[in-house]
Parts: C-alpha cells; sequence; structure tokens
C-alpha cells in the first residue's frame, strides 16, 4: 500500500501556500479512483447468456425435485433478474467512473487556475492495493472483479462519513473526500485569491463533456432502458472567480456523497432501508450520489444471493453467472509474452488520454478542440474500450496455478523522451498485433489521433 | 501484418506542408453520389448503396461508409450520432459539421434512442428523417416514403450487410428478457414514444 502525505509545506488546513499542492492531491484522489472503478467495470458481463443460465437453473432446480414447469417459471424470472442486475450494475459503475473523469477536469481547471499546471501523467497508483492519497483511516484498494467485498471498498471510498475507527480520528488528516474537499473551499472562501483566467481550461458548452451515453444505460425486465445520470447532474466548469470554484467543488462533492445523506451504518455495515432525499446529487432528485449507488448494486447483490441460496442449488455467490474470472490486482510483467505486449498497448493508450488533457490545458480554441474531440473522445470511447475488450478473451495460467482471464490492468506507461509518445504507441502497436492479430483493425485509429508531446 | 508507420503530423495541422502531388487525374472526374448516413436520407434518384433508387427519400442504404461508433465518420455529414457524444450532436445524425464529429454508428437501426436532453429516449432515425425533410422542403423537393417507416431494423441490416454493430456495451437492443414483446416496443418507438 502507497500513501502519500499531501502537504507537503506541513499542516492539517489547506493555505493559499499549499492551496497549489492541495488541488493536486485531490486530482491524484480523482485519478486513483478510475482504474479501480473501470478495472471492476470490465469483469461483467452485461449481457450473459441468459438461456444457458436458465437452463442451468432448470436443471438443478429439478433435481432438487421441483416440478418442470415450475423450476422453468422459477428459472425465467431468476435469470431476467439476473439479466438485469448484470446490466446495471454495469451502467452504474460506468456512470460513476465517467463523473469521476469529470472531477478530474473540474479539479484541473481549479489547478490551472489558482495555481498551476495540472500534473496528470504518471499519476495513477503504481502499487497496488493501493489506497487515497491522505486519506485517515488508511484503506486498502484493489483492482479486483465484482464482489460484495469490492463494492464493500467502493462504498469506503465514496462514503459521506468518516469510516469508522476512533482511534485514527485523533490525527485527522481527512476523513472522507468530501471533508477533503471543504478544506479547499474554505481556503477559497476566505482569500482573496488571483484567478488566473487568460489559460486554457476545460470548460462547458464544447461538447467535451456528455452525462450519459449508451454505456450508462440498462434495460429492466420489460427491456425498458433507464439512464443512471441527469442532464442537470453537473457539467464542466469555467474557473473564473470564488463562486465558479465552489460551484465544481460543489458539484464534485454532492456527485460523490450526496447532499448530506448517511453513510455506512456505525458498525460499518450497508444500511439497505432504502433512499432517502440526500441520496440524490442533482436538483431533478433523479440521479443517485455515487454513495448510493453502489448502495444500490451492493444491496441488490444481496438480496439477489439470498434469493439463490434460499433454493438450496449449490450456489452462493451469483457473480458466477455474469463476472469474468480475472485476478486481483495484476501487472503486465506478470503476463506471458503472448499478452504482455497487448497489455502495454493498452497502458499506453490509457497514458497517452492523461497526455492529451495535460496538454488541452496547453492549447487554447479549435486546437483544444480538436485534441479533446478527436484525441481523448476516440481514445477513450473506441481504442481503450475495444482493447479492453479484445485483451480479456486471451487466458494465461498465473502462479497461484489458477487460469484467469487476462484484464486491463491501467497502468501508466512509461513514455521516453527520445521520441513522441505517439510514435511509441505505433510501435507498440506493432509489436502488440504481431502477437495478437484480432486487434490489427485499430492501426488506422491510432495513426489517427493527435501527436502531443509530454509536458510535465 | 497489419505493421503501421509513424508520420509526424499526420494527423492535425501542424508541421510543414506536403508536396504537391503530380496530377494525375484525368480531366473528367467521375460523378459521386451524395453520401448520406441511412435509409431514406438520399436526396436524390439513384443515390442509395444500390445505385437503383427512383427517387429522394426511398434509398435503400447509406453511401457514407459504414462505420460503428463515435469520430469514425469520414466527413461532413457522415456520422450518424445518438449514443454518445453531447445534447447537440444527438440532436444532428446525419448533419454533423466535419469528419470525426458523428457521434455514433452508421447506418442507424431503427432501435436507437438518444441518451442525452429533453428527447432522450427517442428514435434516432426519426431525427435524422426529420432533418431530411425539412431540408427538402426548403430546397423545394418532392421525396417518397422511406422502405422502412422507421428506418432500418438492426435484424435487417445485419441479414443485408453480413454483420452490423453500434457501439456500446448495454446489451441488446432488441431482445426481450421474457417479459415483453420487442415488436411492441419497437412499434412504440417508432411512433415516437419515448423507449
Amino acid at each position: 500500500m502507497s500513501q502519500n502525505k499531501f502537504f507537503a509545506k506541513g499542516g492539517d488546513t489547506v493555505t493559499p501556500e499549499n492551496l497549489g499542492e492541495a488541488i493536486q492531491q485531490a486530482i491524484e484522489i480523482e485519478i486513483a479512483t478510475i482504474p479501480v472503478y473501470l478495472y471492476t467495470y470490465y469483469s461483467i458481463n452485461r449481457s450473459p447468456d441468459q438461456d444457458a443460465i436458465s437452463g442451468s437453473l432448470v436443471q438443478k432446480l429439478v433435481a432438487k425435485g421441483k416440478k418442470a414447469k415450475e423450476a422453468s417459471a422459477i428459472a425465467l424470472d431468476l435469470s431476467a433478474e439476473l439479466m438485469v442486475f448484470s446490466n446495471k450494475a454495469g451502467a452504474l459503475i460506468m456512470s460513476v467512473a465517467i463523473e469521476e473523469m469529470l472531477h478530474m477536469a473540474l479539479s484541473s481547471n481549479l489547478k490551472q487556475a489558482l495555481a498551476g499546471l495540472p500534473e496528470l501523467v504518471g499519476k495513477s497508483p503504481s502499487v497496488w492495493p493501493t489506497c487515497l492519497p491522505g486519506h485517515v483511516p488508511p484503506f486498502n484498494i484493489d483492482r479486483a472483479k465484482l464482489s460484495q467485498e469490492q463494492l464493500m471498498t467502493f462504498l469506503k471510498i465514496e462514503s459521506p462519513d468518516p469510516l469508522p475507527d476512533p482511534k485514527l480520528l485523533q490525527v485527522i488528516e481527512y476523513t472522507t473526500i468530501g471533508k477533503f474537499y471543504e478544506m479547499i473551499v474554505e481556503c477559497i472562501d476566505k482569500n482573496d485569491l488571483k484567478y488566473r483566467t487568460f489559460l486554457p481550461q476545460l470548460i462547458e458548452g464544447k461538447g467535451y463533456y456528455a452525462q450519459n451515453n449508451i454505456d450508462t444505460v440498462y434495460y429492466d425486465k420489460e427491456h425498458k432502458p433507464h439512464f443512471t445520470n441527469q442532464d442537470d447532474s453537473g457539467d464542466l466548469v469555467y474557473i473564473k472567480d470564488k463562486a465558479s470554484a465552489i460551484k465544481a467543488i460543489t458539484c464534485i462533492v454532492e456527485q460523490g456523497e450526496g447532499n448530506k445523506a448517511p453513510g455506512l451504518n456505525p458498525d460499518g455495515s450497508v444500511n439497505c432501508s432504502g433512499v432517502v432525499p440526500g441520496d440524490f446529487d442533482d436538483p431533478s432528485k433523479k440521479e443517485l450520489s455515487h454513495f448510493a449507488k453502489f448502495v444500490q448494486i451492493y444491496c441488490t447483490y444481496r438480496t439477489l444471493n439470498a434469493k439463490f441460496q434460499s433454493l438450496d442449488i449449490g450456489i452462493n455467490d451469483i457473480n458466477e453467472y455474469f463476472v469474468v474470472n480475472i485476478a486481483k490486482n495484476p501487472l503486465t510483467r506478470d503476463y506471458p509474452a503472448n499478452i504482455a505486449p497487448v497489455s502495454d498497448l493498452l497502458n499506453a493508450v490509457y497514458t497517452y488520454i492523461f497526455v492529451m488533457v495535460e496538454d488541452c490545458y496547453l492549447k487554447s480554441g479549435n486546437t483544444q478542440w480538436e485534441i479533446f474531440m478527436f484525441g481523448i473522445h476516440k481514445s477513450m470511447i473506441f481504442i481503450l474500450n475495444s482493447i479492453c475488450g479484445d485483451i480479456m478473451k486471451l487466458t494465461y495460467t498465473a502462479p497461484d496455478g489458477e487460469v484467469y482471464s487476462a484484464a486491463p490492468t491501467f497502468e501508466d506507461y512509461p513514455f521516453g523522451l527520445l521520441s513522441s509518445p505517439k510514435s511509441q504507441m505505433i510501435d507498440l502497436f506493432n509489436a502488440a498485433v504481431a502477437v495478437y492479430p484480432t486487434i490489427s483493425y485499430l492501426g488506422q485509429r491510432i495513426q489517427d489521433l493527435p501527436d502531443v508531446p509530454l509536458h510535465n | 501484418m497489419a505493421i503501421i508507420k509513424y508520420t509526424p503530423n499526420l494527423s492535425l495541422c501542424g508541421g510543414s506542408a506536403p508536396a504537391p502531388a503530380a496530377p494525375q487525374a484525368s480531366a473528367s472526374a467521375t460523378p459521386s453520389v451524395e453520401l448520406h448516413v441511412c435509409m431514406g436520407l438520399n436526396a436524390c434518384k439513384g443515390h442509395d448503396r444500390n445505385g437503383t433508387n427512383n427517387c429522394a427519400g426511398t434509398g435503400y442504404c447509406a453511401t457514407a461508409q459504414q462505420h460503428n461508433c463515435q469520430t469514425l465518420n469520414n466527413c461532413r455529414g457522415q456520422g450518424g450520432c445518438g449514443l454518445y457524444g453531447d445534447i447537440e450532436q444527438q440532436g444532428n445524425p446525419g448533419n454533423n459539421e466535419c469528419a470525426w464529429q458523428g457521434s455514433c454508428a452508421v447506418p442507424i437501426q431503427a432501435e436507437r434512442f438518444r441518451t442525452l436532453g429533453p428527447e432522450r429516449g427517442k428514435s434516432v432515425w426519426l431525427q435524422a428523417r426529420k432533418l431530411f425533410e425539412q431540408r427538402m422542403h426548403k430546397a423545394k423537393r418532392n421525396y417518397g416514403a422511406s422502405p422502412f417507416k422507421c428506418g432500418p431494423p438492426q435484424n435487417w441490416l445485419i441479414s443485408v450487410l453480413g454483420s452490423y454493430d453500434s457501439c456500446g456495451n448495454s446489451g441488446d437492443k432488441v431482445c426481450s428478457f421474457g417479459f415483453n414483446d420487442p415488436d411492441d416496443n419497437a412499434k412504440k418507438l417508432c411512433e415516437g414514444e419515448k423507449e
């Protein structure tokens, strides 16, 4: 586990002197969540084979003495519930991941306006399990497949209340992400700070951010689509004064933790008693906060597990029906020679997205727009998503002797300084396609990406 | 083997200008068709993929290059839109300003719906057709009915094109989990209801 202290200049409050470091720490907190949520997201098969699930259930139920007709009715019902749940869990986790990317951009806007160029490249966690930088108490965060345990980690990340650990609360640095941002707000509110509005930011109204896309949608039992984010829940904010800075931070905190909603129970368990008004993060009260979304997944998961266990057919965890068996915290160096080059390429594309975002803080007008729309969108939505899907078709035997599907590791790729990151990415593509020709269709798309240099 | 080669400044403006190529084209260019993104969106006779349609609005398929996701369209007016992108993009299927500005696949299957804005959940193809009809009214042109009233169903596209996919991981847009009739869902979307 790595645990970074976020105030290099000492103290437990945010001051104009350490404001830049505090905001940089906020950026790194947001970045730390992205590989965690994405890793779990990609472990979910959002469209499992309902016929196979139903057929298997019928066999087990008949073996337990149910009549075929009754078994079929139960199997249809349960398999439909699994279809909805797997897709819904995926949609909700993706809806949170998208907002974490928004939060990274909002924090970067804050730093650009108040302190200096945001640093994004090389800031993804390098040691796993990791922890949130500066969080007290520290807790382990794994890149792991969907499970009840992993959802508990998600709930700790987004908890609106301090985690139960009284002995550590004596040396508080920050106990929730919201409280950390409160310290930044207090500094911004109390001081007459200079806003560097002449520098580029990622701002609203340019099409950079969309609250929903098809990946944040799931279908209910009647196959009606549901949209997990709302248009009014938040957007990019141009940081030009105290009010806009506070607006951006309020968006981050409310999307994460809700509006003064209760967190975990005092004993650390999850309260599944239902949604309360504070669980929403938008004016129309239709979008749940990250914490409330994870509560919803956790509680539905628990209920479904109980339902299956009550049938006594040998199913202890429903994730066997729709979660891919991927290892906990794998690294590219753990992969065999037919997978490692693909993983390197994936990580280079992942890192290049941060390279391009950094560049957006140095470029304005059409140049920034082209980098964002043609570089970042194409990399994120098409190239990265495609490689994530393709790499998971590969399997390997890990040192523990178990066969796993390969998974996207989301490690920062160490681009060298002797040639451009794009040229290195093309070399990596050529190495990857040599061992895995399935990804050859991505060559032209990588070729189309803008050629952006390293900065920090 | 799909090896690619790095060329500086290939994709965006910047760097030195390329040397002009010697003219090689013949004096008369082959007439090209207008590129559009789907069934029922052609402005002219013979401007669908088969070249056999007899009037505006009656073509069977897109003349723009088939693709399956955001930012993959070649040029102006050749993006599908609907599943990604902001509200403005989603309101303008087949009407994007430039290359790589489309926000979804081409052609547009009948089942695709918008994911943002007040029209969230409504048919993308119907919006594309509406824009097409507005353009025809402005141009004082008559147009015929689309072969499928609400655009090409995904299964039909697969049967005609061999394969068809639009981006996204949210699952089959057409199926049933056993508790609904997909045809009824399609009918409602076609009638302008929100999904």
